[in-house]
Formats: structure tokens, C-alpha cells, sequence
């Protein structure tokens, strides 16, 4: 269904998507796109959504070059990042002018609209104008415009953000809903949780390079590989003493008050420290993970590929 | 479920009807007011000088220069720069360009399928203004040439603004240049430049002024004349040509998401 071969995306001087090969096959699923602000994951899917045409390499997108192909483009909904819908228009029409610029006409328009709308959770709140409708309702009709003619891809650039909890959940069972049903759907995030409860099947960027391709255990087994930095305060000696018997520990830095340890696999490791301050073993006034966030862990596998 | 891709013909239609509500919020109101307000002013002072009993008679005089010096000179132009910006422009500026472009409509007939609305609701007070100026002594004579002459002029100031639009960021800008700076200045120039003025279409088609007008206020050293279906032929397919470009500009530019282009 997609196939990259060494594409690339320059906006003047600024590289936005080093020359990066994937391929996702046919049929549906989730991929998730995961990576830091300013990774290269919007470059990406405007490549795919044929927005902008690659400065080198190739992209196929259903055997054709997506970049303003009716073909290819009559086959994909794409869902950008934002909130910005046109000023002074009214939902429902705008619906049905999006679902006539995407080739629906007569009652197949009608219908497609209502199904939409039902779909999102919007058909008794349509003909609001957008500047009358919350973040989350826009943000379902930007859903609703991509599904008016049933695409066969899905494409989602940070769907989630400005989601309240309930409207998140709502969505993440659409989209699953969406891809048992045969939509592949690629969505992304710099949100490594809100990808992991949603997809099968994840890319990963930074720095305008694919870093890494796999399922998310074999993300997550990836990125166990790499050291995290705990900083624990307490009586230093005592801690110390503790953490050189541990298998995980990669590194120990003595501080006034405290440890910094650097661990490996801190999923085997946390629960045996946890175990350890509870026994009354460990003496520990607080607990600092460093570099838990996703920006370290992108920095660590950026070192590995260097 | 895969669709065909709409005709261009139902993609002017589509979006032509879905903009089409644009045109009776705050923007749409301002073109409207730039050609009411002036003749109703006109229409005005002439009543109230109708009542006091001077004057009270036609005033074909006051007709030309409310007609050549404030409709064609000043507000046809800033209805062009006025509207022109809510046409693509706004959708490239407000980032939802990209919404559209997505879709397997042909991109190269958005920028008219946007403009048409405004086309249409600017010809029909340009027209109304035209009417009106006949209650203050307006030569019947000259009133379906002045009609077609604005009507046919704002088709092609709107779609040069749209055109402009597109090449360049700061499009308004450039637009004033244009009808501002060269349009009063191509008088001091070789007088074949006249052709390259609204202007000079517009009085070719309305009718001259020459006899209402002091020397100093004519377009150029030397009279030039064009027929006026061949002024009307110009204007209209100056009109086409920048939609077309307009269009073409859009179809062959990759627009992102940031509303930027990338090199591609």
C-alpha cells in the first residue's frame, strides 16, 4: 500500500525527512508514527498524503506517486495537526462541499455526510459554524471530512492532542473500529503511551531519520537496551551498597545526598527497587527518573546510529 | 468505497456553493459599502439640494466624476483588494489550504471556484451602483456600457488580485502598487501603454470623459482609442489568463501543512 524508497523532504536549506525506506502493506491496521516535536513525522505523512512531493527518492502510495494524483487521493483521508477549519461556515455544508471535491454526488453525498456525521458523534451538532464549536467537536469534524468517502488510508497527524480523556477514548475506538473493518491507518503522536494503547505496528523518528520499524514490544525491547538515569537521595553508601548487586546497573555516580544510578531494563529493575524500599532494605527519600522522557530515549538510539 | 474524481466543472460548482456563504458576512458588506456609499452620497447631496430648491435639476457632470473618479479609480480597486484575500489566499494564510488539497478535485480550479462568489456578489452592487447613478442624471444612453465596463473590469481586478495572491506574499501590497502607483503614472510613459491600464478598458467601454476633464487630468499625452468589444474582449480574457494562472500556480506548488512550500 506504501512504499518509501530513499525519500527525502527539504524545505529550503532545513532537511525535514532524511532519505528513508518503510513499506506497509495492503490491508488494515494502525501504524503509529512516533517521535519527538520537529522529528520529521509531519514531513512524512505530507509525503504520503501527497501534499508535497519528495526532493529525492520515491514514494508510492497505492503503486503511484501520490503528489496531486486523483487516484491516489480518492483512496486517503488525511486528518492534519491543528484545529484550523475555514471561518464563517457552517459544519454540515462544508461536509457535503468536501464530500462533492472528493468525486460524491446525489443521494451517495447525502448518506455520506449523515454517516460521517453519526460517526463522530456530530449529526445533532452540524449545522453549527465552526467558530461556535469546542476544540474536540472541530477536531471530529476534521475526522468526519477525511471519512466522507471511506478511504482505504488513513492518515492522522497528533489526533489526540487537545482531546480530553473521554474524547481520546472515544477516538482510539474508532480508529480500531476503522482498521478491523480494512482501513490501514497511520497515525502519529510524540506520545509513546497514547501510541502503545492503540497500534500493532510502530515507525519511529527523530531528527528527520527512521530510526527504527517493529511491533511495540520490539520497541520497547529496543529501548530497555538503553541505560535510564535514576537519582535517588538518601544515605549514599547505603544505596550504593544496594545497587552494585543489582544485574541492570550499567553506571554509579556518588552525589551529596544521594546516587545517580544508570540502569538498564528499568522494567525488571523498578519493581525490585520498589520491593526494596518497602522491606525497609532501602532507605530512600526520593526518587528522580532523569531521563525517562521520550527526547532521551530518541537521544540514546540516535547515538546508536550514528 | 473509491470515487472518481469530480469534473472541474462540478469542483467550480462544489466550491462555489460551499464558499458561497462568505459573501454575506463582514467582508461581504465592506464591497458592498464601497460602492453604495458613494453613490449614495451622490444620491443624497442631490436631494438634499433637490429639496432646497438649487440645482434641482440632473447633473450628468457630477455622474462622470462619481463614476470615473470614485467607482473606477478608488473603490474598484480596493474591492479587488478587499476581496481577493478571501478567496485561496485566506485558505493558504488560515492553513487550510491543504484540506482541499487532499481531495482528487482538480487543485487547479479552486482559486476560481473560491472567487466566483465574490465575482458575482461585487458585479451585482457594482451593477446596482450603476443603476443608481441614473437618479442623479446619468446618461441612459451610457448605462449598459458603464455596467459592462465595471462588471468586466472587476472580473479582471479580482482575478488579477487573486493571481497576485498566490505569487506573493504580501499580494495586497503589490496589488495597490499596481492600481495605485501605475495606473495614474502611465501617463508620463509612451501612450501604446495605456492598453496595460483597467482604465483605459473601462472608459473605452463606459465612454470617454474627455469633455468633463481638464487637461491635466487626461491619461496621457496622447489619446489612444480601442474599440470597445475589443476593450471588453481584453479585459475579460486578461480576467481568464490570470485565473488560469492562478490555477496553474496552485496545481504545480506543493503546499504543506505550515502552509509553506517545500523545494520538492
Amino acid at each position: 500500500m506504501i512504499a518509501l524508497e530513499r525519500a527525502s523532504l527539504r524545505y529550503g536549506p532545513i532537511l525535514g525527512l532524511s532519505p528513508t525506506s518503510f513499506e506497509l502493506p495492503d490491508g488494515g491496521g494502525i501504524t503509529g508514527l512516533l517521535g519527538p516535536n520537529g522529528a520529521g513525522k509531519s514531513s512524512l505523512l505530507q509525503l504520503l498524503s501527497g501534499l508535497l512531493p519528495p526532493s529525492g527518492g520515491e514514494v508510492r502510495v497505492f503503486g503511484q506517486a501520490p503528489f496531486r494524483n486523483a487516484t491516489v487521493l480518492s483512496r486517503l483521508g488525511l486528518v492534519p495537526e491543528g484545529d484550523r477549519l475555514p471561518t464563517g461556515l457552517r459544519a454540515d455544508r462544508w461536509l457535503r462541499m468536501m464530500g462533492e471535491l472528493s468525486g460524491l454526488h446525489g443521494d451517495g453525498l447525502k448518506t455520506a455526510v449523515t454517516r460521517s456525521l453519526e460517526t463522530v458523534g456530530m449529526a445533532d451538532r452540524a449545522h453549527l459554524t465552526f467558530a461556535r464549536m469546542s476544540k474536540g467537536m472541530r477536531q471530529r469534524i476534521r475526522l468526519a471530512q477525511a471519512l466522507l468517502h471511506e478511504p482505504q488510508l488513513l492518515i492522522l497527524d497528533e489526533p489526540f492532542n487537545g482531546l480530553d480523556p473521554e474524547a481520546r477514548l472515544t477516538l482510539m475506538a474508532l480508529l480500531r473500529d476503522f482498521a478491523a473493518n480494512g482501513t490501514r491507518i497511520l497515525v502519529s503522536s510524540h506520545i509513546l503511551g497514547e501510541i502503545a494503547q492503540l497500534t500493532d505496528r510502530i515507525l519511529l523518528l527523530f531528527r528527520g531519520r527512521l530510526l527504527a520499524e517493529g511491533t511495540v514490544t520490539e520497541i520497547r525491547q529496543l529501548l530497555d537496551r538503553h541505560p535510564v538515569e535514576l537519582r535517588l537521595t538518601g544515605e549514599a553508601q547505603v544505596l550504593a551498597r544496594w545497587a552494585v548487586e543489582q544485574p541492570e546497573l550499567a553506571a554509579l555516580r556518588m552525589e551529596d545526598g544521594g546516587v545517580v544510578l544508570s540502569v538498564r531494563s528499568p522494567r525488571d529493575f523498578l519493581p525490585r527497587l520498589q520491593k526494596a524500599v518497602v522491606e525497609g532494605r532501602l532507605p530512600i527519600h526520593s526518587l528522580d527518573p532523569l531521563d525517562l522522557n521520550l527526547d532521551a530515549v530518541f537521544q540514546y538510539l540516535t547515538k546508536d546510529h550514528a | 468505497m473509491s470515487t472518481a474524481a469530480p469534473s472541474p466543472l462540478a469542483t467550480l460548482r462544489a466550491t462555489a456553493r460551499g464558499y458561497a456563504p462568505r459573501i454575506l458576512q463582514g467582508r461581504g458588506w465592506v464591497l458592498a459599502a464601497l460602492v453604495i456609499l458613494p453613490v449614495g452620497i451622490s444620491i443624497l447631496i442631490y436631494m438634499v439640494a433637490q429639496i432646497k430648491g438649487a440645482e434641482g435639476r440632473p447633473h450628468p457632470g457630477e455622474v462622470i466624476k462619481v463614476f470615473h473618479e470614485v467607482l473606477v479609480k478608488m473603490m474598484l480597486p480596493i474591492m479587488a483588494l478587499v476581496a481577493a484575500p478571501a478567496g485561496i489566499r485566506e485558505d493558504l494564510e488560515q492553513r487550510t489550504l491543504p484540506l482541499l488539497l487532499v481531495r482528487p478535485a482538480p487543485a487547479w480550479a479552486l482559486p476560481l471556484g473560491k472567487g466566483l462568489p465574490w465575482f458575482a456578489w461585487g458585479a451585482v452592487w457594482l451593477v446596482i451602483g450603476t443603476l443608481g447613478l441614473q437618479i442623479i442624471g446619468g446618461d441612459p444612453a451610457l448605462l449598459p456600457g458603464r455596467m459592462i465596463a465595471l462588471v468586466s473590469a472587476w472580473w479582471g481586478e479580482l482575478a488579477l488580485m487573486t493571481l497576485i495572491g498566490l505569487l506573493f506574499k504580501r499580494g495586497t501590497i503589490w496589488g495597490a502598487l499596481y492600481f495605485f502607483i501605475w495606473e495614474p503614472l502611465v501617463r508620463i510613459f509612451p501612450p501604446f501603454l495605456q492598453r496595460l491600464t483597467f482604465t483605459h478598458h473601462i472608459e473605452s467601454l463606459a465612454g470617454s470623459r474627455a469633455a468633463e476633464i481638464q487637461a491635466n487630468q487626461m491619461l496621457a499625452q496622447e489619446q489612444v482609442t480601442t474599440h470597445p468589444v475589443l476593450a471588453l474582449l481584453a479585459l475579460l480574457a486578461f480576467g481568464a489568463l490570470c485565473w488560469a494562472l492562478a490555477g496553474w500556480k496552485l496545481q504545480r506548488t506543493p503546499v504543506g501543512l505550515a502552509g509553506s512550500e517545500a523545494e520538492g
